[in-house]
């Protein structure tokens, strides 16, 4: 009797598990649809046949075959969709580059050095966080004009990376006061000094913080509308936000939806290559086995 | 190993540390013969470590000399001191691998590759850490990266080891293990050593010369043997010695004896007139005999006592409500609530002025 109730119980056991296992992942493939349904129907309806292409997208999915229309329409748009891309990607990477670079030592600085007003300069840049950033606009629109550099994608980027610069000294900050003093001090008993201990020992320690600053500072400033729209006037200097702007307007007032999904499809795919190649280091907490 | 006194290691010259206006440590005058193994001790605070950390070059001195194999390096930088140091954290780069770590101190000094390479195979053949070369520290064992924090430290062949309390992390049989280790390590390399640590018995069994350290001052200088025999203040009595010395509130008699409470304890006439009346009477646990009533003896009960298999340790307070602590080897068990009286050689007592500064007697 005994070994057949034992046989049961485990055919039991092993039902429950396969059972729970079932759910767990019907839940997550549910949740994943749900996060990846907008990207799905952006994609398909880029992807919908010339006049197919300008009508409200509903369904979503081309149904007349694969075409690359909305692409060429939105070529139309502006000085052309490669030119706005580029536009993008300097003014990108740009503020990706010198908001680490900056973040990076202002970082180090604050979290390392003792100087007089440290921590009330500290409190006076998370404070800017605070400031509505319409609210400066004028200003900045006038104290670009005056460097001569209205118009001009560099003076964008500098825009960019003044409005990203509290968030990731923070942030930057907190990545190096998570780095044990010792590790600097046995460092600097190596032999190695200021920049060369910076780059060669603490920069890979606090590698998820820059990659973190660096999503943040990409995904901004490749999103960001208002300060374009208003500090950019020459159509062909135009980033992608302001570009789209233009495409949703369409001509003569009716909306272009396939050139709109196209447009979407190209603003989202630098945005997932960049979180996909950032995200080990986002994720990771590189500082395990450092100290006890 | 033969080791010439006349040479000096490390010349510490009336060293002070201020943080702000408040000063810690107090002008340290210390002169530690090249090759000894020397240990800091104090309680918490003390400044044993701010010490130490001003000989690595890690913290500025305020005023003061330091001087390491003759050379002034007080104003140099860590790496061109000629030291290395071994952390309580161990302080591994994380991101590098075992052999990394040990080569990174002599890449910075551009040490051409094959030396590089010949110093980290010695230093690991050394401590035994050949096989984790390639590991990366977070795949080590608390113990396997103290090794090879003392690796990274050996690469380097420094004049003078440092060591900040390198067994604390560790668990207790560990501990044990690694001490041996850098007794051996010191045996074999011959480098001065300096070690920090409230540890007792690490500072007993490493160390050639113990320096006691209180509020950034140097309480007592001396080998092992002297700061537990013969400690320099009651301070030292106090601290030295697990369980701590007997310190008994005494008053001078006059004619050569102390009273203890109601006890009139004869000590030896050569010891010499204290300068105030109030002494402190100091007795090591072990010296304290158990015996049958007599003249000139201590009574006291036993409170609590601890088993500890050879021996017993005996919690006990005298007549006039003093505690003290006696360690009892005789098979004849003693248990709390028992009164016992204790005698003693006479040789064995310290007397100390009503300053806490130790009072000797003519002989020495």
């Amino acid at each position: 009797m005994t070994p057949v109730k034992t046989t049961s119980a485990k055919q039991r056991r092993a039902r429950i598990a396969a059972r729970s296992n079932g759910a767990y992942h019907a839940t997550g493939i549910a949740v994943s649809l749900f996060f990846l349904a907008p990207f799905v129907i952006a994609f398909l309806a880029s992807f919908r046949h010339g006049a197919e292409a300008g009508l409200p997208p509903l369904p979503p999915w081309p149904t007349n075959g694969f075409s690359l229309d909305a692409y060429r329409l939105l070529d139309g748009f502006g000085a052309g969709i490669w030119q706005h891309m580029l536009n993008s990607l300097l003014v990108s990477l740009a503020t990706v580059v010198l908001t680490v670079i900056v973040s990076l030592l202002a970082g180090y600085g604050f979290s390392r050095y003792r100087f007089p007003l440290k921590n009330m300069l500290f409190v006076l840049i998370i404070a800017t966080l605070m400031i509505p950033f319409q609210s400066i606009l004028t200003p900045l629109f006038i104290i670009l004009a005056k460097l001569g550099l209205n118009n001009s994608l560099l003076g964008l980027t500098l825009v960019y990376v003044t409005l990203q610069l509290p968030f990731s000294v923070f942030m930057m900050r907190n990545a190096f006061d998570a780095v044990p003093k010792e590790i600097e001090e046995a460092a600097r008993i190596d032999g190695a000094r200021d920049l060369g201990l910076l780059v060669r020992v603490l920069l890979p320690l606090v590698l998820p913080g820059v990659a973190t600053v660096a999503i943040f500072a990409f995904l901004n400033a490749w999103n960001e509308f208002l300060a374009a729209l208003i500090l950019l006037s020459s159509n062909e200097k135009y980033t992608l936000p302001v570009l789209m702007m233009a495409v949703r307007a369409g001509r003569l007032g009716a909306v272009n939806w396939g050139a709109v999904q196209a447009g979407v499809a190209v603003m989202t795919i630098p945005c997932l290559i960049v979180f996909l190649l950032l995200q080990r280091y986002y994720m990771r907490g590189l500082m395990a086995g450092a100290v006890k | 190993m033969m080791r010439d006194a006349t040479r000096t290691g490390v010349v510490l010259t009336d060293i002070r540390k201020s943080f702000g206006s408040l000063e810690v440590i107090h002008g340290i005058d210390l002169k530690i013969t090249e090759g000894s193994f020397v240990v800091f001790v104090g309680p918490s605070g003390c400044g044993k470590s701010t010490l130490l950390r001003m000989i690595a070059g890690l913290e500025e001195v305020t005023d003061g000399e330091i001087e390491i194999k003759g050379r002034a390096v007080t104003d140099l930088d860590p790496s061109d001191r000629g030291i290395a140091m071994v952390f309580q954290s161990y302080a591994l780069y994380p991101h590098m691998s075992v052999r990394d770590n040990l080569a990174f101190g002599l890449k910075m000094a551009r040490t051409p590759e094959a030396e590089i390479e010949a110093r980290v195979r010695a230093a690991s053949a050394i401590l035994k850490i050949d096989p984790l070369l390639d590991r990366r520290p977070g795949q080590l064992s608390g113990g396997q990266r103290q090794r090879v924090a003392i690796g990274r430290a050996i690469v380097r062949k420094p004049d003078v080891f440092l060591f900040d309390e390198p067994l604390s992390n560790l668990d207790a049989e560990l501990r044990v293990s690694m001490r041996i280790e850098i007794a051996r390590l010191h045996r074999e390399l011959g480098n001065t050593m300096i070690y920090v640590t409230h540890d007792q018995t690490e500072a007993m069994t490493l160390a050639d010369v113990i320096v006691v350290l209180r509020d950034g001052r140097i309480e007592q200088t001396g080998s092992p043997r002297e700061v537990y025999e013969n400690p320099a203040n009651v301070f030292v009595a106090g601290f030295i010695g697990s369980p701590r010395m007997n310190l008994l509130a005494a008053r001078w008699a006059g004619d050569g004896s102390v009273q203890v409470g109601a006890v009139r304890v004869p000590v030896s006439p050569e010891i010499g007139k204290p300068s105030g009346d109030k002494i402190t009477l100091g007795i090591r646990p072990e010296h304290l005999l158990v015996s049958s009533a007599g003249e000139g003896m201590l009574q006291a009960k036993v409170d609590f006592s601890e088993y500890l298999g050879g021996t017993q340790f005996l919690y006990c307070q005298t007549d006039d409500g003093q505690s003290i602590i006696a360690e009892h080897r005789s098979p004849v068990p003693v248990d709390a609530g028992d009164t016992v009286h204790f005698s003693w050689d006479s040789a064995q007592l310290r007397l100390f002025d009503s300053a806490g500064i130790r009072i000797h007697g003519s002989q020495r």
